[in-house]
């Protein structure tokens, strides 16, 4: 059996006083996409950096793509992927002298040079604008072209770091479909995000990280179960309300919800929906409005942190490691813990 | 199948990094930092135009002291003047690319370059390749845009040649040693601040009269700043002909002065790279 493309031990990084990855331990899999998911200065950009080498652990080990990435760095280096959040794009050139430059970092013969810029160019669709200078690109063809300029060399391993920061929705999915594109043609990927359901998207397994330790690791599926029943939301008359709640405790725990509406965690699941509905009928009650709510990543994060990333599921709170301003984050209540359509 | 050398290779089979790409790297690099400086004509032309308006603003101001006590023998000021010139746009130009490594480092394009297996040196090399190119450019127009007013080459076609090699020269040694200072501060601000003192040292040397002609502290000073060696290799070339020791000076004072700044630059670069 092949060793793991990518695998961290105790990895640590210090930068004078501040702790800013405090000893992770990781292990993706061949063919994984692989979502690293924290806030600004959880210590997400700080870990990715040590395993592309850009960074030297305080201590700790990590191989990547068989190489070790501080006695063998030159060997990961040419053997993965990068594109990083906060790697400038040199606006002055074009998408198809960046593709050249790129291609003679990493010793490709100029005979094949041609053929697999036109190649790339074609696949994020650029090919029309790969003669214009990156200055008169969108932020979405910009982050398209990183991620051909990360793909010159055919990596089998890709570390995608904040990839859709700042796209709009359309450029998002249009990059997000890439990803899955690669990833089925055998790319194991590894991507940074702060975005809850970009991770949901793509993932196969997900580490939450915060003040620069995992605090968990999964399948997004079985993070999300983690947290328990999903919640059966009825919307009924109010004179029907108590047998509704009669009826409705029988399938689990009520849970509050909006004015007009009850909650149901179902602790048989989401196939009990039919024997609910069945029995409200029998019991004469009339249902207006029916929904169930699967726990989200953002009941995950928030059950694994203690607080929610501020606005749901896109704006993280400010900070950095140790430093984050507190006046950021929405403080984890009971209710928040329900699932996405109970806070909303 | 894409015919891809590296990719047919991965899993690692590759060992240190050959010379060739290592060369082929650094031109590559130098070719982005050449096309990077003519993209910007707002940083080209002010380093072309600036020392050719202070020549000028000389040769009108200063053409009658060509008569005093130990000024050397001159057809007309322009002819002294050019070596200060050349060394003047050199110097300026020089610290654009300087301030375009630091932006480099600032907007995250240096990361990229780390990220890939892309040789250390080459990094270097290749930016103060834009540079040095430049200079002989720079070197080039001032002698053949200030020619027919005046300034003269007594080596001649030789002699402008050894000129354009020694400008190169001037601009590879100021690049490097601004290079170090970008290296060190990763600041582009902090590149741009040495403006003001490569201003006050290119004053203080003989860019603009001889050491002969000065007195006092202002001729000490200049005996001991490296721009005048400088000016004085380019200027023997303007002055005394072709000869083997004009050539010396005009090549090996800015050669050997190269050669240190270089060591300087590629020590910074180590002692950045030890910090990540």
């Amino acid at each position: 059996m092949s060793e793991s493309p990518i695998i961290a031990i105790d990895l640590v990084r210090h930068f004078g006083d501040v702790q800013a990855v405090k000893g992770i331990n990781l292990e993706i899999k061949e063919g994984e996409i692989f979502g690293f998911l924290g806030p600004n200065g959880a210590g997400k950009s700080t870990a990715v950096r040590m395993l592309t080498t850009l960074l030297r652990p305080t201590s700790g080990t990590a191989r990547v793509a068989g190489y070790d990435v501080v006695n063998q760095a030159d060997m990961v280096r040419r053997n993965i992927g990068v594109a990083l959040q906060d790697a400038a794009i040199d606006p002055l050139m074009t998408g198809a002298e960046l593709l050249a430059l790129q291609a003679v970092l990493y010793g490709i013969p100029a005979t094949s040079l041609k053929k697999r810029s036109d190649e790339l160019l074609e696949r994020v669709g650029l090919t029309a604008a790969a003669r214009r200078r990156v200055s008169t690109y969108s932020g979405g063809m910009r982050r398209r072209l990183d991620l051909a300029l990360s793909l010159i060399h055919q990596p089998k391993v890709l570390f995608l770091d904040e990839p859709t920061t700042g796209l709009d929705p359309m450029s998002r999915l249009t990059l997000w479909e890439e990803v899955r594109r690669l990833n089925k043609d055998g790319t194991t990927v590894m991507l940074t995000t702060q975005y809850l359901e970009e991770a949901d998207q793509l993932a196969d397994r997900i580490a939450i990280i915060d003040h620069g330790r995992i605090v968990r690791e999964g399948k997004p599926a079985d993070l999300k179960a983690s947290i328990g029943a999903p919640t059966l939301i009825i919307k009924i008359h109010a004179d029907q309300n108590e047998r509704a709640k009669s009826v409705l405790s029988t399938f689990g725990e009520l849970r509050p919800g909006v004015e007009g509406e009850i909650g149901v965690g179902l602790q048989g699941g989401a196939t009990q929906v039919a024997d609910v509905v069945r029995k409200l009928d029998e019991a004469g009650v009339h249902l207006q409005h029916l929904e169930i709510n699967e726990p989200s990543l953002d009941d995950v994060f928030a059950e694994a942190t203690g607080y929610r990333l501020e606005g749901s599921d896109n704006a993280p709170p400010a900070g950095d490691n140790g430093l984050r301003d507190n006046g950021t984050v929405e403080p984890l209540t009971k209710k928040s813990r329900w699932g996405r359509k109970q806070r909303r | 199948m894409i015919d891809v050398a590296l990719a047919q290779k991965s899993g690692g089979d590759l060992a240190e990094h050959s010379l060739s790409l290592s060369m082929r790297q650094t031109f590559a690099l130098a070719k982005r930092s050449t096309l990077e400086l003519f993209r910007q004509p707002a940083l080209v032309v002010p380093s072309m135009l600036f020392p050719l308006f202070f020549a000028m603003l000389g040769n009108s101001s200063f053409g009658r002291t060509t008569s005093l006590p130990g000024f050397p023998k001159v057809d007309s000021y322009l002819q002294f003047q050019l070596a200060g010139t050349i060394t003047q746009g050199v110097l300026f130009g020089s610290v654009t690319g300087a301030a375009a490594l630091a932006t480099d480092i600032q907007n995250g394009f240096f990361d990229r370059l780390l990220a890939a297996p892309t040789s250390r040196t080459g990094i270097l090399l290749g930016r103060l390749a834009g540079s040095t190119l430049f200079g002989a450019l720079q070197t080039a127009v001032f002698v053949f845009v200030l020619m027919p007013f005046g300034a003269s080459v007594s080596a001649g076609i030789p002699g402008v040649l050894a000129m354009i090699v020694s400008g190169a020269l001037i601009s590879l040694a100021v690049g490097a040693l601004m290079s170090s200072v970008a290296l060190k501060t990763g600041s582009a601000e902090a590149v741009q601040g040495t403006f003001p003192l490569l201003f006050i040292l290119l004053f203080f040397s003989s860019a603009f009269f001889p050491r002969e002609t000065m007195s006092g502290a202002y001729q000490t000073i200049a005996g001991l700043n490296p721009i005048s060696y400088l000016v004085e290799g380019l200027r023997a070339l303007s002055l005394e002909g072709f000869t083997a020791s004009a050539t010396a000076r005009a090549i090996l004072v800015p050669l050997a002065i190269a050669i240190v700044a270089l060591g300087i630059a590629n020590s910074q670069l180590r002692s950045r790279l030890r910090k990540h």
